[in-house]
C-alpha cells in the first residue's frame, strides 16, 4: 500500500515538473525571440525605406524589409489550406462514415504512409511535377507559389483527414444514435448532428496543419521561393516567404543588423500564425453558438 | 398485404426473428405479437438481447455493419401494416414514426428548443410557427414545459438527469410517432425521477404503442399491461396483466430466469 502510495507521488511529481518544463520552454523561447527582436521591431523592418501606405496599396515596391516575405506567406497559407481543408475533411468523413471495413485499412496505411513522409520529400515531388509538365505540356512551366502550396497541401492532408475521422468517430455511441433513431438521413444526421459535434475537434487539425504550412521551409525551397523577389503578381510567379527569409539569413547574415531583422521576421512570423489560431479559434466559438 | 392473419389490437407482429452480429446469434428465431396502445415490457437477464430486439423494431441494429437480420417483422402504420424487413421498406420512414427513448439521457449539446426543433424542420418541414406549437405542446406533454418555459434558449446540458431523459422523450413525441421503444428509460435516475417518467408512461399509452424494457421487475409490474421474458435470444414466456400480478406466478419467473 505504501509502495503504490510512493509511486503515485513519484508520478504525480513526475507529470506536474513536467508541465512546468514546458512552460518555462515555450516562455523562455518567446522571450529570447522578444529580446532579441524588440529593438529591431517597428515599420522599418517591415517596409524598409518606403512609407507603409504607399507599400500596402502596391504603389512602391518594398527591397529592404521582411513585407513581400509576410504577403507571401500569408497567400501561401490561405492557399495550401484552401485546397487541403476540404479535400481532407471529406476524405475524413469517407474513411470514417462511408468507407466499407475492408477498404478502411488499406487507405489508414496509405494515410499514415503518407504522414510519415519527410517535408523535403514532398518538395521534390512538387518540383518533379514542374519538371514533368514543363516537359510534357508547357515548357513555360516553373515553380511557384501554386506548386509549392499544392505541396504543403499535400503535407498536411494526413492530419486533417485524421483529425476529422477520429472527431467523428469518437462521438459517443448512444450520440450516434440520435439522429437515425429520430429518422434522419445518413446525410442529415451526418450534417446537422455529427459535424457540429465534431467542429472542434476538426478545427483542431486545421490549426494544426496551419501552423506547418506556415513554418515548413523545405517544401517552399524547392518549389519556388526565392530570397529576394518582391510580392508575387499571380500564383504562377515565384514568391517569398517568411520561413525562408530567417533560413536564409540564419545561413548567409553578413552584419548582426542583419541577424536581428531574422529574429523580428521570426516574431513577425510567430505573430502571424498566432493571428490565424486565433481566428480559428473564434470561428469555433462563433459555430459552437449557432449550432 | 392481406391483413387478416393480424388481431385488430396488435401493432407489432414478429415471426421467426433472428439477429446475429457476425457469428454471434443474439435474438433466435422469435416471434411474439405487442398490442397497440399498451405498456408491452421486456424483461430477462443482462446479455438475453432485450436492446437488440427493441432496436430490431425500429431497425437501429442495421447501422451496425456487421448486424444480420431475418424473419418478418411487421407493423402496423397509418393503418396499414409494413413487412419492415423486406427490401421496399425505408428504415428513415420507420423510424420517423417509431420513436426512441434511450437508457442515458442523449440530448444534443444545443439549447433545449433547438433539441426539439431541429428534428422538426430537417424532418417535418413545419413553419416556424407549427414548430413552436409542436415544440410547446411536446413539452406539456412531459410536463416539463413549466420547467423550461424561461429558459428555451439555454443548454440542455444544464438540466437534471431526470429533466434531460423528458427532454428526449419530448422530442421523440414532437415527431408525433406511432409506437414508442425506451430502453431502460429510468435506470440511471434517481426514485423521484424514476416515478415520474413512469406516470408519464402511463399517460402516454393512451395515445402511443409502447414498449419498454426494463432492469426493475418492480416497475414492470407497476406499469406493465404485458410483460414478455426473455432469455438467451428468445421470448421464452408472455404475462398477461392478470399473471403479472399474481405474486406467485411473478416470483416464480423472476426465480426462473434471473
Amino acid at each position: 500500500m505504501k509502495r503504490t502510495q510512493t509511486i503515485e507521488n513519484f508520478l504525480f511529481l513526475y507529470c506536474w515538473s513536467c508541465g512546468i518544463f514546458l512552460i518555462t520552454v515555450v516562455a523562455c523561447l518567446i522571450g529570447f525571440l522578444l529580446y532579441k527582436s524588440m529593438p529591431n521591431i517597428g515599420l522599418k523592418l517591415i517596409f524598409g525605406d518606403v512609407h507603409w501606405y504607399k507599400a500596402l496599396i502596391g504603389k512602391q515596391i518594398v527591397f529592404d524589409g521582411i513585407w513581400p516575405a509576410m504577403v507571401g506567406t500569408f497567400f501561401l497559407i490561405i492557399l495550401s489550406t484552401v485546397i487541403s481543408i476540404p479535400l481532407g475533411i471529406s476524405a475524413g468523413i469517407y474513411l470514417s462514415e462511408y468507407c466499407p471495413a475492408n477498404l478502411k485499412a488499406m487507405f489508414s496505411f496509405f494515410i499514415d504512409l503518407l504522414a510519415g513522409i519527410p517535408s523535403i520529400v514532398m518538395g521534390l515531388f512538387g518540383f518533379s511535377l514542374v519538371l514533368l509538365i514543363h516537359k510534357f505540356i508547357t515548357p513555360a512551366a516553373n515553380t511557384c507559389l501554386i506548386v509549392s502550396a499544392l505541396s504543403l497541401a499535400f503535407l498536411v492532408l494526413p492530419y486533417l483527414i485524421k483529425t476529422t475521422q477520429i472527431a467523428l468517430s469518437s462521438i459517443p455511441k448512444e450520440s450516434q444514435l440520435i439522429g437515425p433513431s429520430l429518422g434522419f438521413s445518413k446525410l442529415d444526421d451526418l450534417w446537422h448532428i455529427r459535424l457540429p459535434q465534431s467542429t472542434k475537434n476538426i478545427l483542431s487539425g486545421i490549426i494544426l496543419s496551419i501552423g506547418r504550412c506556415a513554418e515548413d521551409t523545405a517544401v517552399i525551397m524547392l518549389t519556388g521561393v526565392v530570397a529576394i523577389g518582391g510580392i508575387s503578381d499571380s500564383i504562377f510567379s515565384k514568391y517569398e516567404a517568411l520561413p525562408f527569409y530567417i533560413f536564409y539569413i540564419a545561413a548567409e547574415y553578413t552584419s548582426a543588423e542583419e541577424l536581428a531583422r531574422g529574429y523580428g521576421a521570426s516574431l513577425i512570423l510567430l505573430t502571424i500564425t498566432g493571428t490565424l489560431f486565433f481566428v480559428s479559434y473564434m470561428i469555433r466559438k462563433r459555430l459552437e453558438k449557432r449550432w | 398485404m392481406v391483413d387478416t392473419k393480424f388481431q385488430s389490437d396488435w401493432k407489432i407482429h414478429i415471426e421467426n426473428l433472428c439477429v446475429r452480429f457476425g457469428s454471434k446469434e443474439v435474438i433466435k428465431n422469435t416471434s411474439a405479437s405487442f398490442s397497440q396502445n399498451k405498456i408491452n415490457s421486456i424483461i430477462g437477464p443482462s446479455g438475453s438481447g432485450k436492446t437488440t430486439l427493441l432496436r430490431a423494431i425500429n431497425r437501429l441494429n442495421d447501422i451496425e455493419e456487421n448486424c444480420y437480420t431475418s424473419g418478418k417483422l411487421f407493423i402496423k402504420l397509418e393503418d396499414k401494416w409494413h413487412n419492415i424487413l423486406s427490401n421496399y421498406s425505408s428504415p428513415v420512414y420507420l423510424r420517423r414514426k417509431i420513436g426512441m427513448v434511450f437508457q442515458h439521457p442523449n440530448p444534443l449539446p444545443t439549447t433545449i428548443k433547438r433539441n426539439i426543433t431541429l428534428a422538426l424542420k430537417i424532418i417535418t418541414g413545419l413553419s416556424r410557427s407549427e414548430r413552436e406549437e409542436r415544440l410547446i405542446n411536446s413539452l406539456q406533454q412531459v410536463h416539463l414545459w413549466d420547467e423550461v418555459k424561461d429558459r428555451l434558449k439555454k443548454p440542455a446540458l444544464i438540466l437534471s438527469g431526470g429533466q434531460q431523459q423528458r427532454l428526449c422523450l419530448a422530442r421523440t413525441l414532437a415527431l408525433e410517432p406511432e409506437i414508442i421503444l425506451l430502453d431502460e428509460p429510468t435506470s440511471s435516475l434517481d426514485f423521484k425521477a424514476s416515478k415520474r417518467i413512469e406516470q408519464l408512461l402511463l399517460e402516454l399509452k393512451q395515445k402511443y404503442t409502447l414498449i419498454v424494457v426494463s432492469h426493475s421487475l418492480r416497475q414492470t409490474r407497476r406499469i406493465s399491461d404485458k410483460v414478455y421474458v426473455l432469455s438467451n435470444g428468445k421470448i421464452a414466456q408472455e404475462l398477461s396483466s392478470i399473471q403479472i400480478h399474481d405474486d406467485q406466478m411473478f416470483y416464480k419467473v423472476a426465480e426462473d430466469f434471473f
